[in-house]
């Protein structure tokens, strides 16, 4: 399947530093509560996350998103682009249901920076995050104020992307 | 074993879109998805471990308090690199980094902070490149959307310490605002 390996690796060797770090200073009850820390998130996603699955591999179905990928295509330019951030930022949920339907634009033909402004939409703008955390804990001013800062972003990292594809293609 | 809010909002998303399935494509391809989905569970599973543990092990590393004393409003480029660098290590969802945006502020950190912290999370936060990113997307495509992303924060922060001068995006004090909502979980 399309598991990369090395990146697995990495991150179970970055587990066992972080634990020799930890048990270094705290002994076994630090890892104790690392563990039941992992664990206690881990008990959330257990049901959440088959269900996330589930739901967005019938939601590929039932979206026309191959129809949508054409509108984002490598062909489609600014437009696109702009689409493509906008698109990001209404993919619902967190990375559990979006990066499911993200996988479906990539393999139906979205462009390389449409999808780069797709990531980073969904990055910036998740409608979700910020109504359920965001505004309740932060405030409204405060998402106004960092909607503001951010709202050419996307873009920017979508041309960012198309000039290092450039240098690395000549 | 508790149901929360956000468990039933995908098992209804899951049975209406898998009822619209069957009702349109029929069985099989209601049988392909489901197929698919446990697929995809399985491939995400062992990063998804590893993500949850680092998660574990850094909240024992790193305190909170520590973390804010960095990022004091007078902090320059310098705070605004710390926060990008923070936020970027800050493992976990939403219900980890949005409680500990709320302790920065309260502890002094300013906009500009914040917002870096906040933009770094979202688009260079490793935990969710680690387990999400690389395994769906391929190394290829992550490799090349991170590198774009680099800068951002830190303009997004340059950026709000230009705004919030502004009457109209000038944040008020954290106690202005409800307090953080309980951050078990």
């Amino acid at each position: 399947m399309t598991v990369l390996n090395w990146p697995l690796a990495i991150v179970w060797v970055s587990v066992a530093i972080l634990a020799f770090f930890v048990f270094r200073r705290e002994g076994r009850p630090g890892l104790k509560a690392a563990g039941q820390n992992a664990l206690g998130i881990g008990k959330t996603l257990m049901i959440r996350l088959p269900l996330a699955l589930l739901a967005a591999s019938f939601l590929v179905q039932i979206v026309p998103v191959e129809t949508m990928s054409k509108l984002i295509g490598p062909q489609s330019g600014f437009g696109g682009i702009v689409l493509a951030s906008l698109l990001g930022g209404i993919l619902p949920g967190g990375p559990m249901t979006s990066f499911p339907i993200a996988i479906v634009f990539q393999q139906s033909g979205a462009g390389l920076p449409q999808m780069v402004a797709l990531i980073c939409g969904w990055s910036i703008f998740a409608m979700h995050r910020i109504l359920s955390w965001e505004a309740p804990i932060m405030g409204w001013r405060f998402v106004a104020l960092r909607l503001a800062t951010s709202v050419t972003l996307p873009v920017l990292a979508a041309y960012a992307a198309a000039a290092i594809v450039a240098i690395f293609d000549a | 074993m508790k149901l929360a809010t956000t468990d039933i909002v995908f098992a209804t998303l899951a049975a209406v879109s898998g009822t619209i399935c069957y009702v349109r494509f029929g069985g099989p391809t209601v049988i392909d998805s489901v197929e698919s989905a446990a697929i995809l569970l399985v491939e995400i599973l062992p990063q998804l471990a590893a993500g949850l543990l680092i998660g574990g092990l850094v909240t024992r590393l790193v305190s909170r308090e520590k973390v804010a004393a960095w990022l004091g409003s007078g902090s320059g480029i310098k705070g605004l690199l710390l926060a990008t660098l923070a936020g970027t290590l800050t493992p976990g969802g939403p219900f980890t980094s949005f409680p500990m945006v709320y302790a920065l502020w309260v502890a002094g950190a300013d906009a500009g902070a914040l917002i870096a912290f906040i933009s770094a999370w979202s688009l260079l936060g490793f935990n969710r490149l680690i387990v999400w990113e690389i395994p769906l997307l391929g190394a290829h495509f992550t490799l090349i959307r991170y590198v774009a992303c680099l800068p951002l924060p830190i303009l997004a922060g340059y950026l709000a310490r230009g705004l919030v001068r502004w009457p109209v995006f000038r944040i008020a004090d954290p106690d202005a605002v409800a307090p953080a909502p309980e951050t078990t979980r």
